[in-house]
């Protein structure tokens, strides 16, 4: 079965993909599965949120329903149906 | 969202007493209160002075560092210390307003000195002609009441953070690129540290930025260092304030404070 989650994108994700969608993804679905479904929508978009393992880049600020999740195993924080997931990528120049 | 504890002001107490050192007008020169006469009725003599007792150390006099330095200096911050390492190079003037062709191979640093004391003769302007490294990142903090981070690179951005943990100095936080930018207030023992907000600095170096963008982020970085100094007004604790220049739009993304942090929590064994 299929879930809903919706997605609030800030800053350069959010000119790749968009400020404010829906990505459908199979139930259970975890962060990376909602990270997957959102770079598939740019073709750069997965170079801009995967680092060169596959993993999503350790940089990018991701919370789900406003709370930040960290952690080595944050790809795997489980994601319901109408949840929100945000994402921001930091930026470095001075 | 924002937090108002940190802010506590003992002024009232003290402007109630008539022959204190708050008195009106006793600490202010005549050419300061002409200087100062469009801000004075906002702040009060009370918040210059504070403004004036000041010692703010702006590391990196580039992008962010520019206007940071130019309005700090301008609103009367009686001690500015500037540290950067790098000279001026033609291709930093689209954005480092201080400075200007014929600064072109100057410290930058030096560079901005002069331009800051032309501004304002009333002002100390300390340059620092070094990078921020784990030697010196401590006496840079000495004896500052704010550290602002307009660096380039999050290595010298966490000693600085480590810095202000370790001397309880407020550190409020700045980064820009393209068109997009941040900024955070770090107050140490009461929010998220630099470390807790980002934990992982950004893969890849992407110098690529709109002039206007270092100016937006850096005054806001500016505000926020007047509004710590004179005790007023809401500071961004907690929230990483994201702008997107590309929509003209500012958001708050909240930050909490990881008791396993590596610099502010017991990740570190101390």
């Amino acid at each position: 079965m299929m879930i809903s989650v919706r997605v609030r994108a800030f800053a350069r994700f959010r000119e790749l993909f968009g400020e404010r969608f829906e990505v459908a993804v199979p139930e259970p679905a975890t962060i990376r599965d909602v990270v997957m479904a959102v770079g598939q929508s740019n073709a750069n978009g997965m170079g801009e949120l995967l680092d060169s393992g596959g993993r999503v880049k350790s940089s990018v600020i991701i919370l789900v329903n406003r709370e930040r999740v960290t952690g080595t195993h944050r790809e795997d924080h489980p994601v319901a149906d109408g949840d929100e997931v945000a994402i921001y990528p930091p930026v470095a120049g001075g | 969202m924002f937090q108002d504890d940190y802010i506590v002001s003992t002024l009232p107490a003290c402007t109630e007493i008539p022959g204190m050192i708050w008195e009106k007008g006793l600490m202010l020169s005549k050419r300061e209160r002409e200087r100062y006469s469009r801000q004075l009725p906002l702040i009060g003599e009370e918040g210059q002075e504070r403004l004036h007792d000041a010692s703010v150390c702006v590391a990196g006099a580039g992008g962010l560092g520019s206007p940071v330095l130019l309005y700090l200096a301008a609103a009367g911050v009686g001690h500015l210390r500037l540290v950067d390492p790098d000279r001026v190079e033609r291709s930093n003037l689209n954005r480092q307003v201080l400075h200007a062709e014929p600064d072109i191979s100057r410290f930058k640093v030096e560079s901005a000195a002069d331009k800051l004391r032309a501004l304002n003769p009333e002002i100390t302007i300390e340059a620092l002609p070094v990078a921020v490294n784990s030697g010196n990142v401590s006496g840079l903090a000495a004896g500052m009441d704010l550290l602002l981070d307009a660096l380039d690179n999050y290595e010298a951005r966490y000693l600085l953070n480590r810095a202000a943990l370790d001397r309880g100095i407020p550190l409020v936080h700045a980064a820009v690129n393209g068109f997009f930018g941040q900024m955070t207030t770090i107050v140490p023992g009461e929010t998220a540290c630099l470390q807790c907000a980002l934990p992982h600095p950004p893969e890849g170096v992407d110098a690529s930025i709109i002039g206007v963008t270092a100016g937006i982020i850096g005054l806001l970085q500016a505000l926020e260092a007047i509004k710590i100094l004179i005790r007023e007004g809401e500071l961004a604790k907690n929230v990483l304030v994201v702008w997107d220049g590309r929509c003209g739009r500012l958001d708050q993304i909240p930050l909490v404070r990881d008791p396993a942090c590596m610099a502010c929590g017991a990740g570190d064994g101390s």
